[in-house]
């Protein structure tokens, strides 16, 4: 049975504190328009000082919040800048994460000690009601997972992250191991959202489900595997709603859409309306080949060769999976505002645009 | 210690530079990770549960006294390592420390007197003298290859910012430790091309001109302060001269070392790991401008095969050059001989780079020469 979320008591009130920490990035700044347009009244956006604050700044005056908003700028190495920054805060929604390194060490810096901080300094300050720890569908393992299954909030999760050559993966497997350990011994109140392949105006790529474009032309090897796509607007909708439906306590939500494409379909539509690009489809039997190839061959070299191509990393990304948002639906009353269909025009214009100028 | 015994060994400070560590001592047969220290202890327990540490601590004290390693890796920010050194000397661990050694060359003194006399080695990680090349470059010189002494050196040291929005980021990150260093992005960088430098000046009375300013591509970022471009003279009593260029905006970002003796050269072509043999004998007339050419291609194509050898034989990982030089290190301890780099030459290299950053960084610099008209 699904809920409907009108008239629906929420945990928190309209004059709450709220912090978003990664509030400048792709899906902060969306989500920080979300509240707003929820009618939360007092946000607090927490963005680095290197940050580019124009994109969220453009999306706080979009929907009139300026009055709704403050920006801090700080980092959450410094525990003095957690301790001021969750003052009398009600509800995390935690963003921030370490994104882009090589090194696991300094993924694992930028999500779990970040996160580690931000915590000590709320529990500190006692007026917690929820946190809302944003992890991703690159914490699934599906190495055991027969072809072809629906992955859901129940799968594993990668029990030695160090051997998937993804220090992406390391720090989001780390920092949520890190909040349950809170939730369990120091009573922290969390749920933790994974969001699958988020997409839409403000960044414009092509899924690495899809393929790869490391050795020239693009490799497309998702072929007919249903993309777990995530409209970024929707996202920031299911993960708002995290953060304020009762009774979610330590709760995990997957978050894709309705009507997934496949990977296939992706690539001919941005081939169609972004960018028509020379592609090569290597059949799942190959590219299994390849990636278990790869890795002996990396064995081999003694490190030569750096092992991003393993049966992990197959499993994880290129074996067909299908996906769920059951869960999500039934305990928060989500339903993604907008369609599969209309997200991808959106996101394919933006890019046209992109590529354009 | 007997030689069959694995040296025990810790490291300080466990962020990125940290992890090459402890991948390599993973790989050297005489060495083994014990323990792993960082003030943040999340930190020192994923690098200990990733490479196998039985042990992680955030005090160094404590780390020291109770797994007593026979060497302790530093790879904390430059402006810890003199007092953690000194920790470790106390303790009587050796000590591996990552470059730049110390902020200053009174430290850098104050560490290798402190090593010497509680006979510990001590030694930097300026890997670059122990990749292959650099290897067979030593060796060819300790042959006369050049004819004794080097005459002049040319040491070309490149460091690329990115595009303007990475420079920026770079730019706008004023609480990384970088910045409190008193040569800031130079002092980090330069210690690789200096220390080779030195491995051939005389230490006594090296004369040092330098020049520093910022680029115009940090200017029209409304950067002021960085200085991102060093051109400097060195020249030492026996009449060895070198030159050091530094740069942000050469492209490409060139790391290449040259050395010309009386009877030939070298130049050391890091990026493409290559080294060519200069001949300082010409043909006559229009041989010249033909027949040394076909000598440089092949040795441009023996370099390519030789790397490919190096990559079948297991041998070219990217951090070669460290692995070679930790292990040098392990073996002078086992040994009780003499560690990889001079102390001599670690303390030129710190007077040096002073001298390099009191000359740019200074407010009373001296007056500029006359323009010329």
């Amino acid at each position: 049975m699904e809920i409907s979320n009108k008239n629906r008591e929420f945990i928190i009130g309209s004059d709450d504190l709220i912090l978003v920490t990664g509030a400048a990035g792709f899906i902060g700044r969306y989500l920080v328009g979300e509240l707003i347009k929820k009618g939360y009244s007092n946000i607090r956006c927490l963005a680095r000082e290197t940050s580019d604050l124009s994109g969220l700044k453009s999306i706080i005056h979009r929907e009139k919040g300026q009055d709704k908003c403050t920006i801090a700028l700080g980092n959450l190495l410094r525990a003095d800048d957690c301790y001021e920054i969750t003052e009398g805060v009600k509800v995390i929604y935690h963003l921030a994460a370490g994104t882009g390194t090589k090194s696991f060490s300094e993924a694992y810096l930028n999500s779990v000690v970040t996160t580690k901080n931000l915590i000590e300094a709320s529990l500190r300050h006692g007026c917690l009601k929820r946190l809302v720890n944003v992890s991703s569908f690159a914490v699934y393992t599906n190495l055991n997972k027969k072809t072809e299954k629906i992955l859901d909030e129940t799968c594993p999760v990668e029990a030695s992250p160090e051997s998937r050559a993804e220090a992406y993966c390391y720090g989001k497997v780390k920092q949520d191991e890190l909040v349950i350990n809170y939730g369990r011994e120091k009573g922290l109140p969390y749920v933790i959202v994974r969001p699958g392949t988020v997409y839409g105006p403000g960044k414009c790529f092509i899924p690495g489900r899809v393929g790869i474009d490391s050795f020239g032309p693009f490799l497309h090897l998702g072929g007919s595997n249903p993309l777990p796509l995530s409209y970024v607007a929707n996202c920031a909708e299911a993960i708002m709603l995290c953060g304020l439906v009762p009774e979610l306590e330590g709760q995990i939500f997957n978050i894709v859409d309705d009507n997934l494409p496949s990977s296939r379909k992706f690539l001919r539509l941005y081939k169609k309306y972004v960018k028509n690009i020379r592609s090569i489809y290597i059949p799942k039997f190959m590219s299994l080949l390849f990636c278990i190839f790869w890795e002996k061959f990396s064995r081999w070299s003694s490190g030569q060769i750096p092992p991003v191509y393993t049966y992990r990393e197959w499993a994880a990304y290129w074996k067909k999976t299908y996906y769920s948002n059951m869960k999500l639906k039934q305990l928060t009353g989500w339903k993604p505002r907008v369609s599969t269909e209309e997200g991808l025009k959106t996101f394919f214009e933006y890019c046209r645009n992109l590529k354009k100028n | 210690m007997g030689k069959k015994e694995s040296i025990k060994v810790a490291i300080i400070g466990c962020g990125k530079i940290a992890e090459a560590h402890a991948e390599i001592i993973r790989t050297i047969n005489d060495g083994k990770l014990v323990a792993t220290c960082d003030t943040e202890i999340l930190m020192a327990k994923q690098l200990a549960e990733r490479y196998g540490a039985q042990a992680f601590y955030d005090d160094i004290n404590e780390m020291v006294k109770k797994e007593k390693p026979d060497v302790v890796h530093i790879t904390t920010p430059p402006q810890s390592h003199f007092e953690i050194a000194k920790i470790c000397f106390s303790a009587g661990c050796h000590v591996f420390i990552e470059k730049p050694f110390t902020l200053n060359a009174k430290e850098a003194k104050e560490l290798l007197d402190l090593a010497q006399s509680k006979n510990l080695k001590i030694t930097v990680g300026t890997d670059e003298q122990f990749s292959h090349i650099a290897i067979w470059m030593r060796k060819l010189v300790s042959e006369g290859w050049l004819g004794e002494p080097p005459y002049h050196m040319d040491c070309y040291y490149c460091y690329d910012l990115g595009d303007k929005r990475f420079a920026k980021v770079f730019l706008m990150n004023r609480s990384h430790w970088l910045w409190k260093l008193p040569g800031q992005l130079i002092q980090n960088i330069i210690p690789h091309a200096v220390m080779k430098i030195c491995e051939f000046l005389d230490p006594k009375d090296v004369e040092v001109y330098a020049i520093g300013f910022t680029s115009k591509f940090l200017l029209d970022l409304g950067e002021f302060e960085l200085k991102d471009e060093l051109r400097a003279i060195i020249k030492d009593n026996t009449g060895t001269t070198a030159y050091l260029t530094f740069s942000t905006q050469i492209r490409p970002p060139i790391r290449q070392f040259s050395l010309y003796g009386s009877k030939n050269g070298l130049v050391l072509d890091q990026d493409h790991h290559a080294l060519i043999k200069i001949k300082g004998s010409t043909y006559k007339s229009y041989l010249e401008k033909t027949l040394p050419l076909n000598n440089l291609a092949r040795q441009y194509r023996k370099n390519m095969f030789d790397n490919i050898k190096l990559f079948m034989r297991r041998q070219f990982q990217m951090k070669r050059g460290l692995y070679n030089l930790i292990n040098l290190f392990y073996q002078s301890i086992e040994r009780n001989s003499l560690p990889p780099i001079s102390y001599e030459q670690i303390l030129l290299s710190s007077r040096i780079i002073d001298s390099i950053i009191h000359q740019i960084y200074s407010d009373t610099q001296p007056k500029k020469p006359p323009a010329v008209q």
